[in-house]
């Protein structure tokens, strides 16, 4: 699925991954490939992605931490929307 | 005639302003680059946003909750953003002169209080009965030193406290709207209680929502109000340096004009006495003659 995650200062991420961990607000879940669209807040805590396709492709800030193919980026709260396999986060 | 020393004096001191202001209006402009690419990378999460809302707010009645309660206005409380420093035109006296229409006209009959944000708006209402003094935003003068969502975010979360526990019962917004380096307009926006926007009648495709819909609602409106000053605050910045990027290049152009008429009158000074001189040599040569 595409894959954005941006702030009011900057895009974190843009390009593509197989599965995304979110912490909502009722705890954590994981939204992979063709979920059903959703829209959920989200708490402090970790978004944990897994790239996917031609890395070159993606825009990657360097305030993430990356480790093997897994992506981790901490986020102080926000929003996710999923719809058409596009999952974009507003975080803080 | 004007002496002739004392014209070169002038003309080295304004020579002198000349290049303070104009290297001003150089750093301005270098300023105000950073400033707009920052409002420009707002936009995709502003966007987004609203989006989201407006998705939500299709099928949700939005008038029903605690930010959006209109109650009598008796407690106002005006957030009036400045810069913190001057040298740029009207820019300033312009959100002063509105906060002072606000007070005197618009709510006269309410108890009005003015939240001062950056220095020249502070040293106004400072020692006044309107100003608004909280200690844990205290000294909201360093928020252009560092511009960060991060503390904006909690100004409005103690400003949407404020509201909530009903210290006020409107909230408004004064600032420069950033429309080019040259224009700014002064804004005044109703901060809270929120002004519904007139949704359009969009579908909101079948969306799982994870809490409950008036939870996310509930999480989402503050996130857009701490976006909204953020983006004032944004503006602010942006069309401070473009005004005084404005204030700085019409500063230079008139000592570049002066310089010239002073260069002239200068000149003319000179001319004069050389053919005074002349007139008394000839003079003397004549006499002598005779």
């Amino acid at each position: 699925m595409k894959l954005e995650i941006i702030t009011p200062e900057a895009s974190l991420f843009k390009g593509e991954a197989t599965s995304v961990t979110l912490p909502g607000l009722d705890g954590v879940f994981q939204v992979l490939n063709n979920h059903a669209p959703i829209i959920s807040s989200l708490k402090s805590g970790e978004v944990i992605f897994e790239l996917s396709g031609n890395e070159a492709d993606a825009e990657m800030s360097n305030l993430l931490v990356r480790s093997g193919s897994k992506v981790h980026a901490s986020i102080k709260g926000g929003v996710a929307e999923l719809n058409n396999n596009r999952l974009v986060i507003l975080a803080e | 005639m004007a002496n002739l020393k004392e014209i070169r004096n002038r003309i080295a001191s304004v020579g002198s302003t000349m290049q303070i202001t104009s290297a001003m209006k150089m750093v301005s402009a270098a300023k105000l680059k950073r400033a707009q690419d920052a409002v420009t990378q707002m936009r995709p999460y502003a966007g987004k946003l609203k989006e989201i809302l407006e998705n939500l707010s299709a099928t949700l009645d939005l008038s029903e909750n605690a930010f959006s309660e209109q109650r009598e206005v008796k407690n106002v409380l005006v957030v009036g953003i400045t810069s913190n420093r001057g040298l740029c035109g009207g820019f300033n006296n312009n959100i002063i002169k509105r906060t002072g229409v606000l007070i005197h006209e618009d709510y006269k009959n309410a108890n009005v209080h003015v939240l001062s944000v950056g220095k020249k708006i502070r040293d106004v209402y400072k020692r006044t009965e309107y100003n608004y003094a909280n200690e844990r935003i205290d000294n909201m003068e360093d928020v252009y030193a560092d511009l960060r969502f991060e503390v904006v975010a909690q100004l409005a979360e103690e400003i949407i406290q404020q509201f909530n526990n009903k210290s006020f019962d409107k909230i408004v917004l004064v600032y420069n709207r950033f429309i080019n380096a040259a224009t700014q307009f002064v804004e005044t926006e109703q901060f809270l209680p929120i002004v519904p926007t007139a949704t359009e009648g969009e579908n909101t495709g079948d969306y799982l929502f994870e809490p409950s819909k008036i939870e996310i609602v509930e999480d989402l409106i503050p996130k857009s109000l701490k976006l909204q000053l953020y983006k004032a605050i944004r503006d602010s910045f942006a069309a401070e340096h473009g005004a005084r990027m404005t204030a700085m290049h019409k500063a230079t152009d008139n000592a570049n004009e002066l310089q010239k008429s002073l260069k002239l009158s200068y000149n003319k000074a000179r001319q004069a006495a050389i053919t005074n001189e002349i007139l008394e040599i000839v003079g003397g040569a004549e006499a002598l003659n005779g």
